[in-house]
């Protein structure tokens, strides 16, 4: 009972520690907005990247694609793990608007709306035939012309504020795509005549998949459509991968194995066909493996980031050395009498180690209090800021964010408290050792006192 | 006199004020490092701007003719020591099986470029040649000639983020194929949409150079073939010689707005009288430096650095309260010190100046020591990087994320002064309530017997 009195007395009585708690209080309020907003953002991402690419992706980086697709999807479409799967054509294209003399070049995707929906989210990035996504393909205008879904920032602008500005309907826009069909072999087809393969499409669509990347490079195309301009489409068809979703439950870990291992059963059963090679740059990735160039550098700032945070709150550590070395030194009296009536040292460490504690907990709390309050209003400030200032916190023409995240996450804030308590009690431990090795009979002598 | 002894006897006596030339140190020195870095890289993006596209650009709506008689005119000029032109297309290119990439073709005259940037130094084989560089130099052939970025050919090494020059040197000598597009020319007829057709151009060249500009995005995207052949594929029909850009080098010491008024009076009556543009076409071609064409994204880097020097400049906060705790243990501990001071005649204001004084060195000695700690990690930022990797397997810098293959390790010492007088003031400022405090002491209740 007594260390709790004595603890909560100093707490209480001696202002000196007030400046701790506010020292605590002041980087856990920064660690926590700071942290907050790049979990959010790393968060945000890497949902965006499991939504764009689903839970496993069975493909390969050669634009030659792998044959036999077919087969595996049957294989596939009977296992008891899998939801959705959903072959796809990948390469690229020159783009050229008709009407305008300048091309891009971009990245095309050959999908089937529906069943590419059942293995990803495609279907939510879509803004005219969310609810409708076998019409994906079929402009408005004329349902009988080809259609395309262009990523988002290919087909709008994006305001000030990060909006954009939709029509009622798409407009009549053709776009003449041209790619280098490649056999088997990965030769050109069409040597010796035009080499390149075209053909125009009609802006059905947009995909606004909130990935910068995806959404101003990125060109839907059907798949048929797809697989013939790349060379893909003879008698062994060809694709560059297969998207999978898990069932419900499935772990993406778990599931990737199951997969993995079934592929290699494949691989096995089909090593005597003609394009049995191809199977060989085959490889079987989890989402975040396979997006793990875009991630890896988001997570790595993350990091970067708490390790200067963590040598930033060293300096809390010497603060709350410094004031337990004060208190201890001011109240040397205090233990030489506890010492003196039998408390022994393990209840000294005890008394400074929870006092330490409370300086953490409260220190904490306050921090916290004040990022929640701080992060709960944190867009309306922005907001404010842009209107008064033109200021924003990410140039939204610039960067693809939406809202700054402000979602306290528990993990990250049970970890910040937990540091920010450590950090406290790692402070008071030299001073906690100095009270140990008071000796009563010097502190309590008459000329001490 | 009094005021150093005593501060040495403080620093000597008292080893906790360490602490607080250690916090000041490791703020100091961190916000050092960042504010180096984000200049570095901002001062090596604006470099790498200039080295690519020249002091100015002068980028038409559209591509245009004539363009020798316009870079005659520019280099009349009193300012301009050198201009060059390109004409840049988007495309395809195979490199071999299954290999295809996106690429930006760019139609260069490699010996006038290297006059307006410093474009030799950057390709492989001719970079210790003499002479201008030129397409041709693996020797004469029938065949079109051009150069390509080596991260159009290889990839970084995943671990090291080096490039392997042996395989990139290698592609050297092989014929590649690329592809681009134009709109068909007024006999070709219309398509179904009611538009001119685009007709697709294949360009099959040999590749003799490859460059190595340590910029990743150009490195990756980019493929250079003779300005002449790109426009014969793209208006065959067109007889004047055509470009969509021109490079623009400026002379030493000239006033770069005079420079740009001149460009741009001279381009008008250009455009007027050769090109018979109107002003609309006149007014939409842009003639800026690479300065300010970067400017809306340095400005966003600008804004990072201060938000993170912000961010870090509220933690470091925490280095005031820090030295406000230490003074204030000193102000009361040494209370008989400056009882016995008062009592001997010192002023209130003379003790207070010696804990402010006092806190003034304890700033000046950490805001030094964290000058040379952030300049000893900023210049050895890359080694640094680099043992994290071998320690961890961590890599911290990789040129697709941030552009540049190594990490920019220049202190900055405009922005590093103003942190450490930052430090120095926020140092003294931690010192005022101990000061005021021990000003306030008064000698008989101190020195009083009981």
């Amino acid at each position: 009972m007594y260390k709790i009195l004595l603890a909560a007395r100093y707490l209480v009585k001696r202002r000196i520690t007030y400046f701790a708690i506010l020292a605590v209080a002041l980087c856990v309020f920064i660690v926590v907005v700071v942290m907050t907003v790049m979990t959010g953002l790393v968060g945000g991402f890497k949902q965006k990247n499991h939504s764009f690419t689903g839970d496993c992706v069975i493909g390969t980086e050669s634009l030659v694609g792998f044959a036999y697709y077919e087969d595996f999807d049957n294989i596939l479409e009977k296992a008891d793990f899998v939801q959705g799967i959903s072959p796809v054509i990948k390469n690229f294209a020159l783009v050229t608007p008709a009407g305008t003399d300048r091309s891009y070049a971009l990245e095309i995707m050959g999908v089937d709306p529906v069943i590419h929906s059942k293995a990803t989210d495609f279907a939510d990035t879509l803004y005219y035939s969310k609810d409708n996504v076998s019409e994906a393909f079929k402009p408005v205008y004329d349902t009988n012309l080809p259609g395309c879904i262009l990523g988002i920032d290919l087909a709008l602008e994006r305001d000030a504020r990060g909006r954009y500005s939709y029509e009622a309907t798409p407009g009549r826009i053709a776009l003449s795509v041209s790619c280098f069909p490649l056999t088997a072999k990965g030769a050109l087809a069409k040597a010796g005549t035009g080499l390149v393969n075209t053909q125009t499409f009609y802006y059905s669509d947009n995909s606004h998949s909130g990935l910068a990347r995806v959404d101003s490079r990125l060109i839907y195309l059907p798949f048929e459509q797809a697989q013939s301009l790349c060379g893909m489409a003879g008698p062994v068809k060809r694709v560059n991968a297969i998207h999978i979703k898990f069932k419900p439950g499935v772990k993406p870990p778990a599931g990737r194995q199951k997969a993995a291992s079934l592929w290699r059963s494949f691989k096995q059963q089909k090593a005597n066909e003609d394009q049995a090679y191809l199977l060989d740059t085959v490889t079987v990735q989890s989402w975040k493996e396979y997006r793990r160039a875009f991630i890896a550098a988001m997570e790595k700032e993350q990091t970067m980031m708490t390790v200067m945070f963590g040598l930033v709150g060293i300096t809390t550590v010497f603060i709350v050395l410094v004031v337990f070395y004060m208190i201890i030194s001011h109240k040397s009296k205090d233990i030489g009498v506890l010492k003196s009536i039998g408390v022994s040292n393990a209840n000294i460490v005890q008394l400074f180690a929870g006092f330490a504690f409370s300086v953490g907990f409260l220190g904490s709390a306050i921090g916290t209090f004040f990022g929640w309050l701080f992060l709960s209003k944190i867009n309306q400030i922005e907001s404010w800021l842009f209107e008064h200032f033109h200021f924003q916190l990410w140039d939204r023409t610039i960067y693809a964010i939406g809202d700054i995240p402000n979602q306290l996450e528990f993990k990250v804030l049970a970890v910040i408290i937990v540091s920010a308590i450590a950090a406290c009690l790692a402070g008071a431990l030299i001073p906690t050792w100095q009270a140990v090795r008071l000796r009563p009979v010097e502190t309590l002598q008459v000329s001490q006192l | 006199m009094l005021k150093l002894f005593f501060w040495l006897r403080y620093l000597r006596k008292k080893k906790i004020v360490f602490l607080s030339i250690a916090a000041v140190a490791l703020s100091t020195a961190l916000l050092i490092v960042v504010a180096s870095l984000f200049n570095g890289f901002i001062d090596a993006f604006e470099q790498a701007a200039v080295d690519t596209i020249g002091d100015v650009v002068l980028a038409a709506p559209t591509r245009f003719a004539k363009y020798p008689l316009l870079i005659e005119r520019l280099e009349q000029i009193s300012a301009v020591n050198a201009a060059t032109p390109t004409l840049s297309a988007p495309g395809l290119i195979h490199l071999g099986k299954g290999n295809v990439r996106v690429v930006e073709i760019w139609g260069i005259e490699p010996a006038s470029r290297a006059r307006v940037i410093s474009y030799k130094q950057s390709l492989l084989k001719q970079k210790d040649s003499p002479g201008e560089p030129r397409f041709e130099f693996a020797g004469s052939s029938e065949k079109t000639q051009g150069f390509v970025g080596i991260g159009v050919l290889a990839e970084p090494d995943e671990a090291t983020d080096e490039y392997d020059l042996g395989v990139a040197g290698s592609m050297i000598g092989k014929d590649v194929v690329v592809t681009t597009g134009t709109v068909a020319g007024a006999n070709a007829g219309d398509d179904s949409a009611g538009l001119p057709p685009i007709a697709r151009r294949v360009i099959i060249f040999t590749i003799t150079d490859v460059v190595f500009t340590g910029v990743y995005d150009l490195d990756k995207s980019l493929v250079y073939l003779p300005i002449e052949k790109l426009q014969k594929e793209l208006h065959p029909e067109e007889d004047s010689q055509m470009a969509d850009r021109i490079q623009i080098k400026l002379k030493d010491d000239v006033d770069v707005e005079t420079a740009l008024a001149e460009i741009r009076g001279l381009w008008q009556v250009f455009a007027a009288e050769q090109l018979g543009w109107g002003p609309y076409m006149i007014a939409q071609t842009t003639i800026a430096t690479a300065q300010q064409m970067q400017r809306q994204y340095v400005a966003e880097l600008y804004k990072q650095m201060g938000l993170l020097l912000v961010i870090f400049g509220v933690v470091s906060f925490s280095v005031v309260v820090l030295i406000f705790c230490i003074f204030y243990m000193i102000a009361r501990l040494k209370q008989r010190d400056v009882a016995i001071m008062k009592s001997c005649g010192a002023a209130s204001s003379s003790v207070a100046l010696i804990f402010v004084g006092f806190g003034c060195c304890v700033g000046i000695i950490g805001s030094g020591c964290g000058a040379a700690l952030g300049y000893l990690i900023t210049k050895n930022i890359n080694a640094i990087e680099s043992w994290i990797r071998i320690l961890f397997g961590l890599k911290l810098w990789k040129s697709s994320v941030y552009m540049f293959s190594k990490i920019p390790s220049e202190v900055d010492w405009a922005s590093a002064l103003p942190i450490m007088l930052f430090a120095v003031v926020a140092a003294t400022i931690g010192t005022l309530i101990p000061a005021i405090v021990a000003a306030r002491t008064r000698p008989v209740e101190i020195l009083r017997y009981e």
